[in-house]
């Protein structure tokens, strides 16, 4: 036994070391390289604090009301960007500034509620048919083709008229939109990684399908699917937004991009700040998470991860 | 024998086809005895793979049965039953050995006695486990140990397989490919398993690594006496292992035997040329190139599957008229073309073709001279003159057989069981 | 300074058409800097082939891919020459990477762009490669056909200019003259010089391609010939294909749109035929079908065989095969070999045949190179390498493959080292079982040990240090 030790210590002289942070510090290095990934993030941070300042700790900001807009109906006329507003003010005499910022709160967690639930169901049933195959794969890829077919508008208007205008109820009927995506997505992704043999290997091993999909098959689906979702953050808030532009809110005065854009929409002509500036921060937004999921999907390419 | 196949099929559908089937696996009878490594020897697309994951279940057969850990007896029972097609001494036999009546906990029994290697060690470890996961994965799930004894039972693997202890922490992208492969080695026999499939497990490595897989194989043979089915495209890495050797052409075996029988004096023309093909440092053997590629599996030739490529295929080897009407054409419209005009062949069924505008005795004439070298023109059995046209009459071929030569050897070849009779 | 020396004395009565001279090559990489080629010392004579043998990642690959000058932009060229005719074209990448403080792959991507330019002149004309995977090499959207000639289309156009006016201009009196010759001399010089006072050289192939079928009879092959002539041609294609023919380039109306199309149109087609007969002449039968179908239709064996032939078309000095059968059957491998040994003796191209399987070389080379961790460590005649193996590499590595004559196997212990941080001395040290003080010090040169034996190894530099 002794003798076996020293001769694998031998062996073991030109290994590579094992180093757990290595990997990760390589990831974060392909990451960084990418500038334009590196102000995606940025500009994602500034959203994703804003939401989080306002959603739990909202006294640290002097708002009187940081869960709805404050017309002041003295004066409602679009003001442009002064000191006073260095956004300008929409109507109903509503500080632009503070309202993008109360906004973003909404947009953003929103956007993360439609996305991770749809992502898991996309994931369950996107993994579910492509493991079995046959029959189950053909059933539940037709169902979702049919979600995907519907379009979202006529869907969210029905659903809105039967539960309400509400919050839950825009949430319900986008996630229903999406999640095909998702399904659609984690089924090529599962296809590949069903082909790989290490998931023959667990077969032969005894391992139960339920384990199978949920041990092998799920980790390794994630990363890709991962990059998806931050891709799709900006989808979500521009539909979110287009919703909320043509009316689709439970209440006036609740702060949100689209109906900020809404607000102004009437003064396009003589005061254009009113709608562009909520725009921007929604296209900006957009914008940012696309950048930053590129820098994502250069991190789970093998390739750019060893080029420089 | 540990396990014993009969009749064994394997078809697979063709996407988008209606009715097309690649024949994978036909009729196929191999048995593997306790301890004893058999290799299987084929080219890509022989079937050899989806034999080696029927044989433990990981697919399920068309057709045929897989009997486990069978006694020699009631094997040679279950034969003459299926010779005299004895229905209820098959069904006896079946329900006591079969494994495709297996379920439950009876197949992780089975699980747990049969293990695989396979051949790439990049992709059959799942990257995102640790290694002792991925040995421990088989004993887990086939209840062979639990809780603390598990993790003992990974360590001493890893000594098997002449691996550090260190590396039961390591994910596999840290491993070298040889390395990798000792982990998947250690994962196949990790429950102590009775029958091991490798499946072409040293394809993707260095020579220099292939050698002390092959020897720590040979190694753990011994010490388990383990019985090891070694599928490869590789003759000499048979040569080096196997006891018993099975060749395999297009989903058929082709010959069995002892590997020093089948590698010194190959019987059958495939294993001939395919033994002559590998390349080799001094040349002993006088190389047979063989024409053309493997076949078709969605439509496999007729009789013979190998009597297209094969150098002496006899008459009846299983040639139709398709075979033969190119052959015709070509020598119609290029190599003696002065002999005819305005000739043309036509396919009137599988072994018949007709003639238009020729002399039959100009054709046997011809067809005697360049049957040497063009051997679909040996199944010509009748040329008949009918005023103008001829018509060709072909032999009807005959589908071999598995052989019983002496010494345990089986070949399936027309020139065998022709000298037999 | 001492590799020169022994550079030198590689040198023998053969000229060499390519010569490594202590090349260095490293690619950068996040992951550290992979040395893939250390200091390689080796030439390729004319009309030889040079195996070249070594285990994965010993950058026999690599090496083969930076004499056609494909090399990534991550790599570096650290020092050492690669003489190709005498030139050496990745002399800007070695300058950059000396010149430069810290290496950049845009930098020298852009630096790399220029050096393709100059090469791709002699890219596919006087060498040429054949890759491992026949389907990822071939467009699956292409006809086979097309892709033959394309490779003559752009690196050749005057001869498919010269084949399609000669059969113009051919008379039925010189097609009667050119079967008189054959019949009487065979294919010689005789018929080129026939073929040259009348300037119908363009002929000369397509004749000769068809009097060596020899699945046809001779009546008929004589029939065919005396249809090659007289094609009738309208005067503006015949205006354009003669300047084709007198500059032998693309001349600059290829690029006026619809001019354009018809001079492509044209040598295009002219391509095909010359593409079925080469198809013919490498033994696939049915050639002139085979040019109108699509990779996706053929055998594993008939893709190589394409591939072959698009890197043969232009007869370059030099064909690099990289691993051309690792990925066939035994039995299609025979084949390809059976074929690359007959373009051998048909051609007098020379052949570097890269391989991971000494058998394989064995069957073909005339020389062989045994390379480990970046590095030449033994080159010599096939007979030397395989009866007296010099290095204990090699030595090592014959009794490691296994054959059908069974015999002992021994494999070697260890890995191949790190190349991202290679050891000290010689890369075979902790491997080697006469690892000796010296080795650890400094690394061996290649030192003549017979005729035209060439080891890196201290154990046989003896009286020399």
């Amino acid at each position: 036994m002794k003798e076996k030790m020293s001769k694998k210590d031998m062996t073991d002289k030109n290994e590579i070391k094992p180093d757990r942070w290595r990997e990760l510090r390589l990831s974060l290095q392909v990451f960084f390289s990418n500038k334009a990934a590196v102000a995606g993030l940025v500009i994602f941070l500034f959203y994703f604090f804003d939401a989080l300042i306002l959603q739990f700790f909202p006294q640290i900001l002097p708002f009187k009301h940081p869960y709805s807009l404050t017309p002041n109906y003295a004066d409602p006329i679009p003001l442009p960007p002064s000191w006073k507003h260095p956004f300008g003010t929409t109507y109903p005499g509503v500080d632009l500034l503070r309202a993008v910022i109360k906004s973003i709160r909404l947009d953003f967690w929103l956007s993360l509620e439609i996305v991770i639930p749809g992502a898991i169901i996309g994931l369950i049933i996107g993994i579910i048919a492509t493991y079995f195959g046959g029959w189950i794969d053909e059933v539940l890829m037709r169902i979702t083709d049919i979600v995907f077919s519907i379009p979202y508008l006529v869907l969210a208007i029905a659903i809105g008229y039967v539960l309400g205008r509400t919050l839950n109820s825009m949430m319900i009927a986008l996630i229903l939109v999406w999640w095909p995506l998702y399904a659609r997505y984690a089924r090529s992704v599962t296809l590949e990684t069903k082909e790989l043999t290490f998931i023959e290997a667990a077969r032969a091993s005894g391992t139960s399908n339920f384990k199978i999909m949920f041990k092998h098959i799920l980790p390794n689906s994630l990363p890709p699917v991962f990059v998806q979702i931050s891709l799709d953050l900006g989808t979500i808030m521009l539909t979110i937004s287009a919703l909320a532009f043509i009316g689709f809110l439970p209440a006036a005065n609740l702060p949100e991009l689209g109906y900020l854009t809404s607000l102004g929409y009437n003064y396009i002509q003589t005061a254009p700040w009113a709608m562009i500036i909520p725009g921007l921060f929604i296209v900006l937004f957009a914008l940012a998470v696309n950048l930053m999921g590129d820098g994502f999907r250069d991190v789970i390419d093998p390739r750019r991860r060893s080029e420089l | 024998m540990i396990i014993a196949a009969r009749q064994l099929s394997k078809f697979f559908d063709v996407k988008g086809v209606k009715n097309a089937k690649i024949r994978a696996v036909e009729n196929v009878n191999i048995e593997i005895k306790e301890g004893e490594i058999v290799g299987l020897v084929g080219e890509s697309g022989s079937g050899k793979s989806t034999l080696g994951r029927l044989l433990i279940r990981l697919i399920e057969p068309t057709s045929g049965e897989i009997l486990y850990n069978i006694p020699d007896d009631e094997l040679d029972e279950f034969d003459i039953a299926l010779k005299n097609n004895d229905q209820n001494a098959v069904k006896k036999i079946v329900d006591k050995y079969s494994i495709m009546r297996l379920h439950g906990k009876e197949l992780k029994t089975f699980r747990r006695n049969v293990g695989i290697v396979f051949q790439d060690p990049y992709s059959s470890l799942d990257p995102r486990l640790k290694i002792e996961d991925i040995i421990a994965e088989p004993i887990v799930e086939t209840g062979f140990l639990k809780g603390p004894k598990v993790k003992a039972r990974v360590l001493e693997l890893l000594d098997e397989v002449q691996l550090p202890r260190e590396f039961s922490y390591r994910f596999p992208h840290e491993l070298s490919g040889g390395q990798r492969q000792r982990v998947a080695l250690a994962r196949g026999i990790a429950t102590n398993p009775k029958l091991v499939i490798l499946d072409e497990p040293t394809s993707a490595l260095d020579v220099s690594i292939q050698a002390e897989i092959l020897e720590l194989l040979k190694e753990l043979r011994k010490k388990y006496n383990m019985a090891m089915l070694l599928i490869t495209h590789n003759i000499s890495v048979v040569s080096y292992m196997a006891d018993r050797v099975f060749v395999m052409y297009a989903g058929k075996i082709m010959e069995k035997g002892n590997k020093n029988d089948i590698i010194k004096n190959p019987e059958h023309p495939y294993t001939q040329a395919l033994i002559s093909a590998v390349p080799q440092i001094k040349r002993v053997r006088q190389r047979i190139i063989l024409k053309g590629d493997p076949p078709n599996l969605i439509n496999p030739p007729k009789g013979c599957r190998f009597h297209p490529r094969c150098p002496v295929a006899l008459p009846i080897c299983g040639w139709t008229a398709d075979e033969v009407k190119p052959t015709l054409e070509y020598l119609i419209s290029s190599k003696y073309f002065t002999e005819f005009s305005n000739t043309k062949v036509e396919v009137k069924d599988e072994l018949e073709l007709t003639v238009y505008n020729a002399k039959a005795d100009k054709l046997r004439e011809i067809i005697n001279i360049e049957k040497e070298n063009l051997r679909p023109l040996m199944s010509i059995k009748d040329i008949i003159d009918e005023n103008g046209n001829v018509t060709l009459k072909l032999y009807k071929y005959e589908t071999p057989e598995l052989i019983k030569l002496e010494n345990g050897r089986e070949v399936e070849c027309l020139l065998f069981s022709k000298f037999k009779e | 300074m001492s590799y020169k020396m022994e550079t030198s004395n590689l040198s023998s009565n053969l000229a060499p058409i390519v010569k490594v001279e202590n090349f260095h090559l490293h690619y950068y990489t996040r992951r550290g800097v992979y040395k893939a080629l250390n200091g390689v010392n080796l030439e390729i004579r004319k009309g030889e082939v040079l195996g070249v043998a070594g285990e994965s990642g010993c950058g026999k690959s690599t090496l083969g891919r930076s004499i056609m000058g494909l090399i990534p932009r991550n790599a570096a060229v650290v020092n050492g020459r690669i003489l190709v005719d005498g030139k050496d074209y990745l002399k800007p990448l070695n300058d950059y990477y000396k010149k430069a403080k810290k290496f950049k792959p845009t930098k020298n991507a852009d630096i790399l762009k220029k050096v393709n330019e100059e090469m791709s002149s002699i890219r596919g004309q006087k060498i040429s490669m054949v890759f491992q995977e026949p389907m990822t090499t071939l467009n699956p959207l292409l006809q086979v056909g097309y892709q033959i000639a394309e490779v003559l289309y752009y690196h050749n156009p005057g001869l498919l200019a010269s084949r399609r006016l000669s059969r113009h201009r051919a008379t039925k009196e010189d097609m009667k003259n050119i079967i008189k010759i054959l019949k009487e001399n065979g294919i010689n010089e005789k018929l080129t010089d026939y073929l040259k006072s009348r300037n119908i050289l363009g002929l000369e192939d397509q004749v000769i391609s068809i009097w060596r079928r020899k699945d046809l009879h001779d009546l008929k092959k004589e029939q065919i010939i005396e249809k090659l002539c007289c094609e009738p041609i309208n005067s503006f294609t015949k205006k354009y294909l003669e300047v084709i023919e007198k500059e032998n380039k693309l001349p600059n109306f290829s690029r006026v749109p619809i001019i354009g199309r018809l001079v492509k149109r044209e040598l295009f087609k002219e391509g095909y035929k010359k593409a079925s007969e080469f198809l013919g002449l490498l033994g696939i039968p049915n050639a002139d079908k085979m040019v109108y179908m699509y990779p996706h239709e053929l055998s594993g064996g008939q893709r190589q065989r394409i591939v072959i032939a698009i890197a043969m078309i232009n007869n370059p000095e030099l064909v690099i095969l990289d691993e051309p059968t690792s990925a066939l059957d035994v039995t299609i491998q025979a084949q390809i070999l059976e074929l690359i040994k007959e373009l051998k003796e048909s051609t007098n191209s020379s052949y570097m045949f890269i391989s991971h399987d000494l058998s394989v070389l064995a069957e073909v080379s005339d020389r062989i190179a045994i390379m480990y961790a970046g590095q030449v460590v033994e080159v010599g005649k096939k007979e030397n390498i395989f009866d007296q193996p010099k290095h204990p590499y090699t030595q090592m590595l014959m009794e490691a493959i296994p054959t059908i004559e069974v015999h002992e196997l021994k494999g070697i212990k260890g890995e191949v080292p790190d190349m991202r941080n290679p050891p000290k001395g010689c890369m075979f040290r902790d491997r080697c079982p006469y690892a000796m003080p010296i080795c650890a010090e400094k690394r061996p040169d290649l030192i003549k040990v017979g005729e035209d034996h060439y080891v890196a190894c201290f154990l046989y530099e003896g009286g020399k240090s």
